[in-house]
């Protein structure tokens, strides 16, 4: 049997063992195997280079980056962030709805996981725009789609992985999705003051002017020290101060003193379980990471990736049309598997194909961050909505056409114009030199 | 069990962070760079990545997709599905850890050591195959629970 055959049954193993819920470390092993026992690939010599990828300096910048959002999240920052962001449009019809968005995307930004961010966000947000007349489908709806700005606002955990396993500068592809999740957030917004026209909110009564902009300083002040942290990051970063790695130790070390003294939420107790869980979460990551390379590796080696270019060129060749497919592509692999899986397994496979069409990696990157991002909330593997309908105790069914709603209005639009209009990715990175 | 994860991982996350943060204190403020600090930064990371992911085995918190799930509609069809993933993770486990068996002879035997401060590699390298020989245990654990549960369920509806 060839060995194109071969890897597109190893690739049919790995599905199959998603399917069935086998961990994602052992799905990747599974293909591995299949290539190795049946493919004549050989294992001489893998395990050594997986074990140099893993051992690489940048990716140290995952768990670091993950521990600094935990530390932070447990620390209380949410509801300072949430007043802070009120004194601007807290006023209007639809307002809190809006500050859930921007919030959301804040907390995105400190943080670089949905999970974390909904963890964060939910439990404050969803009863208080429950409380003021939003519905509480809808409320969780906003939350857990806006909570996936954190994987667009940098820094993003999934755009490490890309630019690590695709050989793409991390910081362009940090910059890249920063345009189209902006771009989503303010559809959210919009979408949000639309719905909230049908909704029977409650609307506070005006402030006299001295008692409003005593409660704006007293917001701002209290938020400053949570606003820093991104300062700090990103600045760090892009002021050529700091690498990557860097920044998020600094970050780390940051929240340890704003979460036990500043915001006070931080205990010994969570400081301890937010390792804990930080460190599982990126150890299984991690593991997942190091034999999707492996795989990924053996596929480079027997062309796997020309000949899919090959093969799909036998289809078609106009560009726009092979967007749209690999769109499609995208948006039903995000729909059975979660972001980093999704971005370990396509990433370096259809690489190639998309700078055949003049596809950027950057450009890419962008592609693959808002297909992936959706996917965290399409189902059936709808990671983040489930834990917004846990957070929100609302059922499916409640849940469901308002996510769709902004899904629609919100991801798709940006889903297409991030392929077909490349300076909404590319305009930023290019000021800073990308 | 669980205290031991909780701080052994504690420990690894923080001093990983604390060595990475006296490098930018030391090359920023100081203005000076600490020889072999990235080679000792590899030793808990590699233990925090494997630890970590042996913790998620233990907790069977792996990440999963589970999408034949949304199809079934009983707790026994879900069961027997759980059973045949965890006997596919088992064999891939076996063969994963034949592997890193496999090299971690290897490191023992060729005993290299880091370029600065000669430390031994293979305190690094033998978490890879550590790691892979518990994550197969608690794998292997899951499996007999699950198949217990099975059978214990079955029991019931073969009585009646």
């Amino acid at each position: 049997m060839e060995i194109i055959t071969i890897s597109f049954i190893s690739l049919g193993i790995l599905v199959l063992m998603l399917s069935f819920g086998v961990p994602l470390p052992y799905c990747f092993g599974g293909a591995l195997m299949t290539m190795v026992l049946f493919g004549g690939a050989t294992m001489n010599g893998t395990m050594v280079w997986g074990y140099t990828q893993l051992s690489n300096p940048v990716l140290l910048c995952i768990p670091l980056f993950v521990f600094a959002g935990s530390i932070m999240s447990v620390s209380g920052i949410a509801e300072s962030l949430l007043k802070f962001v009120n004194i601007f449009v807290g006023r209007i019809r639809g307002g809190l709805g809006v500050v859930t968005t921007v919030s959301c995307a804040i907390i995105g930004a400190i943080s670089g996981s949905g999970l974390t961010g909904i963890s964060a966000t939910g439990p404050l947000l969803i009863p208080e725009m429950a409380a003021k007349g939003y519905p509480r489908g809808y409320a969780t709806a906003l939350v857990a789609n806006s909570s996936i700005l954190g994987l667009l606002i940098p820094p993003s955990v999934t755009m490490i992985i890309y630019g690590w396993v695709t050989d793409t500068s991390i910081l362009a592809c940090f910059l890249a999705t920063l345009g189209p999740g902006l771009l989503i957030m303010v559809l959210f917004c919009v979408v949000n003051l639309v719905m909230s026209r049908n909704f029977p909110l409650v609307i506070d009564p005006p402030k006299p002017m001295p008692q409003q902009v005593r409660e704006g300083v007293t917001a701002t002040t209290r938020a400053i020290p949570a606003l820093i942290m991104p300062v700090i990051i990103l600045g760090g970063i892009y002021g050529g101060v700091m690498t990557p790695t860097e920044a998020a130790a600094v970050a780390v070390i940051y929240a340890v003193p704003v979460g036990f003294l500043i915001y006070k939420g931080l205990t010994w107790d969570s400081f301890i379980e937010a390792a804990k869980g930080s460190a599982t979460a990126v150890g299984a990551i991690m593991v997942m990471i190091v034999f999707s390379l492996m795989l990924s590796q053996i596929f480079v080696m027997e062309d796997v990736p020309q000949a899919l270019v090959a093969g799909v060129f036998t289809i078609t060749e106009n560009k726009i049309l092979l967007l749209i497919l690999i769109n499609l592509l995208l948006f039903f692999v995000g729909m059975i598997v979660n972001d980093v899986t999704a971005i370990i397994l396509i990433a370096p496979l259809l690489l190639p194909l998309m700078e055949a069409i003049g596809v950027t990696p950057v450009q890419f990157a962008a592609i693959m961050g808002v297909n992936t991002a959706m996917g965290g909330v399409t189902p059936p593997y709808a990671s983040i909505l489930y834990l917004g309908m846990r957070i929100g105790k609302v059922q499916f069914s409640e849940i469901i056409k308002p996510a769709m709603t902004l899904i629609l209005f919100g991801y798709v639009p940006v889903v297409f114009l991030t392929s077909l209009w490349p300076d909404l990715s590319l305009f930023i990175p290019g000021l800073f030199g990308y | 069990m669980e205290r031991f994860f909780r701080y052994i991982l504690a420990a690894l996350i923080t001093s990983v962070a604390a060595i990475q943060f006296y490098q930018v204190v030391m090359r920023y403020v100081f203005e000076t760079s600490v020889m072999g600090l990235e080679e000792i930064l590899v030793y808990p990371t590699l233990w925090l990545y494997f630890l970590g992911s042996v913790n998620a085995s233990r907790e069977d918190t792996q990440i999963k997709a589970n999408v034949l799930d949304v199809f079934l509609s009983t707790d026994r069809a879900r069961l027997v599905v759980r059973t045949v993933a965890d006997t596919m993770a088992l064999v891939v486990s076996c063969w994963l850890t034949y592997w890193a068996y496999d090299y971690f002879r290897y490191a023992l035997r060729v005993w290299k050591e880091s370029p600065t401060l000669y430390i031994p590699t293979v305190y690094a390298e033998s978490a890879l195959f550590i790691g892979l020989v518990l994550m197969t245990i608690f794998t292997a654990r899951y499996l007999v629970l699950n198949l217990t549960r099975l059978f214990t369920v079955a029991k019931p509806e073969q009585g009646v």
